[in-house]
């Protein structure tokens, strides 16, 4: 199954926390606080690396947990690069290199467990 | 249907009031789940409203109350907009599961009597971060439903979709 983009609106829902509450603890300004996380959590909107980092101090959950969605796009993105770099012929020649390669090209087949610990 | 933990299901519940809705992923854990009221234009506007959803959350199944079961009598218009709902799901290649209320019953309370305060208490327990403070007051005889149970009836249809 493919994680949704984001899991915000559960998380909310589990605090019993308001669009407008949320909004205010995460530091957006004016008065469509609430309309912003509203379009965080249906997905019409990627929020700021420092949003995101908001979140995670509120819910209390790891950005990748509640990010979920995205953080399996950008694995698989990684792991593709990553088999991209394997085939080509590095004149550093360190078995780290090679490890650290070689785990992430394989990373994208491995199911990600980004919330099993609700 | 197998049934696979890891499947996103999207439960609506038709009311007379508009519908609610629930969606899950695996037996235990509820994404978002509400209710809402539609005045006019019921039937159309409740289907652009799961349209909605089903593109939001790309559910694998929908299910539905079956309204055409023994023990259920659901008024004209609830039935005409079950049978559009099925359609909009196929159009959207989604596996439709229709649950009766006496599936319902018999997953939560165990026995094919009750009543729907005790389901929904029922529910608020198995979810009570999530639904226990949408928890109604017992309805009293003079009073029509609360909107609230909306979620209640959907959650309920949503929970007895997976197995024991």
């Amino acid at each position: 199954m493919k994680s949704l983009p984001n899991y915000l609106q559960a998380q909310r829902k589990r605090l019993a926390l308001s669009q407008e509450e949320v909004g205010f603890l995460i530091g957006l300004i004016g008065l469509n606080k609430g309309t912003r996380v509203c379009r965080d959590e249906t997905f019409a909107r990627e929020p700021s690396l420092l949003d995101a980092l908001a979140y995670e101090v509120v819910y209390g959950r790891p950005v990748r947990e509640l990010f979920a969605g995205l953080h399996q796009q950008a694995q698989q993105r990684v792991a593709e690069r990553a088999k991209v770099l394997s085939f080509r012929k590095a004149r550093n020649s360190d078995p780290r290199r090679k490890q650290t390669i070689i785990q992430l090209a394989e990373s994208a087949s491995v199911n990600p467990k980004h919330h099993d610990s609700q | 249907m197998t049934h696979n933990k890891l499947i996103r299901i999207l439960a609506i519940a038709p009311t007379a009031r508009g519908f609610g809705y629930v969606v899950m992923e695996g037996s235990s854990r509820l994404i978002t789940f509400s209710n809402k009221s539609i005045l006019k234009n019921k039937n159309k506007r409740t289907l652009v409203w799961v349209e909605k959803y089903i593109r939001r959350y790309e559910p694998a199944v929908l299910v539905l109350p079956a309204v055409n079961a023994a023990d259920t009598r659901r008024a004209k218009r609830i039935k005409q907009l079950h049978q559009r709902l099925v359609g909009l799901a196929t159009e959207h290649k989604l596996k439709v599961k229709l649950v009766t209320v006496t599936k319902v019953r018999e997953r939560l309370l165990g026995q094919i009597k009750g009543n729907k305060q005790s389901q929904a208490e029922v529910l608020a327990g198995l979810f009570p971060l999530e639904l226990a403070p949408r928890l109604p007051p017992k309805r009293k005889v003079w009073k029509s439903e609360d909107p609230r149970m909306d979620i209640f009836d959907a959650a309920g249809l949503a929970v007895a979709f997976w197995p024991k």
